[in-house]
């Protein structure tokens, strides 16, 4: 079973044709709604979703996590992480299937900087990104093209090993320290970024750095 | 000759440790939490009795002043706790997130 993991937070203006787009490559849409204070949780069920709710905000990471542990109940061959905010298309999603099939992967990682399709912001293309790049190699993680790309493939072996306790961005360092870690293969796809907003800005960078180094310190 | 300050931080860190134990005794402190508060007001109240003792302190460290001492010991206590402060409320917000996840999961059985 295929199964796509959708964190939405107030996402109502998007939710509903992604739900729609992705039945068409996977077996299911789960979105997890982060205690969204508008219509997501309706629009994607509507749209066909299985709608898990949080009561309170938790965050990406935590999103994901309350996506994987459904996901390993009912007993799912491989899960994608596909953002809510129809930024990614869904025309990657079967290439990237069959190139994860094809190397025997347990993940694979999106990569806005294998191909040309993305029309990245300077900010983020030339200074952010590597830096993050680099930070992420740094902490513990491989040396991946993009640092933080929310399309994620996982294979069943991976979605039983990683186990997300970022609970807001620092996931997406978190995941490939964990394959690091757990020593699970790994290869990167291009997919497309379509920017509809600016996303993680140098702020948003901050805060990954700041819960990256408090984390250190919780047993 | 004790001046006001002294006479009133004395009187301060009285009333400090007799906060603490209050706390002990009402089960929110451990007995080593308690010790320590005590011990803390206890040697605050002496530097501030005796300003001198930070000096000969001081010097031993290679640092010129008493009050010099003082001050970068407090800033380390401070970014110290401040961390473990942080720590503790991303601790909590794991806790937080672990009874949103359970909750979630519970209802989506339903």
């Amino acid at each position: 079973m295929f199964v796509a993991i959708v964190p939405a937070y107030n996402e109502e203006k998007t939710i509903g044709s992604v739900v729609r787009n992705l039945f068409s490559h996977v077996d299911r849409v789960i979105v997890v709604d982060d205690g969204s204070s508008d219509a997501t949780a309706s629009l994607a069920e509507a749209a066909g979703a299985l709608v898990l709710r949080h009561k309170l905000n938790r965050g990406q990471g935590a999103s994901l996590e309350t996506g994987h542990e459904y996901a390993r109940s009912i007993n799912a061959d491989y899960v994608l992480h596909f953002d809510a905010d129809s930024q990614f298309s869904v025309d990657d999603i079967a290439p990237a299937l069959t190139k994860l099939k094809q190397k025997n992967a347990d993940i694979l990682f999106g990569s806005r900087f294998l191909d040309q399709r993305s029309d990245i912001p300077w900010f983020k293309r030339y200074i952010l990104l590597p830096f993050g790049r680099v930070f992420n190699w740094l902490w513990g993680a491989p040396l991946l093209s993009d640092a933080h790309n929310g399309f994620r493939l996982l294979n069943k072996r991976a979605l039983h090993a990683i186990h997300l306790t970022q609970d807001r961005m620092a996931h997406a360092t978190e995941i490939p320290v964990q394959v690091k870690q757990y020593g699970l293969s790994y290869i990167e796809f291009p997919v497309q970024v379509m920017y509809r907003e600016y996303g993680q800005g140098l702020k948003g960078a901050g805060k990954i750095v700041y819960d990256l180094f408090i984390h250190k310190g919780i047993k | 000759m004790v001046i006001l300050f002294q006479l009133l931080f004395i009187l301060f860190a009285l009333f400090a440790i007799l906060g603490v134990v209050k706390r002990k005794q009402e089960g929110l402190l451990s007995i080593r939490g308690m010790l320590f508060w005590v011990l803390f007001w206890a040697m605050t109240s002496v530097i501030v009795l005796y300003p001198e003792t930070t000096s000969m302190l001081a010097s031993r460290f290679g640092i010129g002043r008493g009050v010099d001492l003082v001050v970068y010991v407090s800033i380390a206590v401070i970014f110290y706790v401040l961390f473990r402060l942080h720590v503790k409320v991303e601790k909590i917000n794991r806790d937080v997130t672990a009874v949103v996840r359970k909750n979630t999961l519970d209802a989506s059985k339903k």
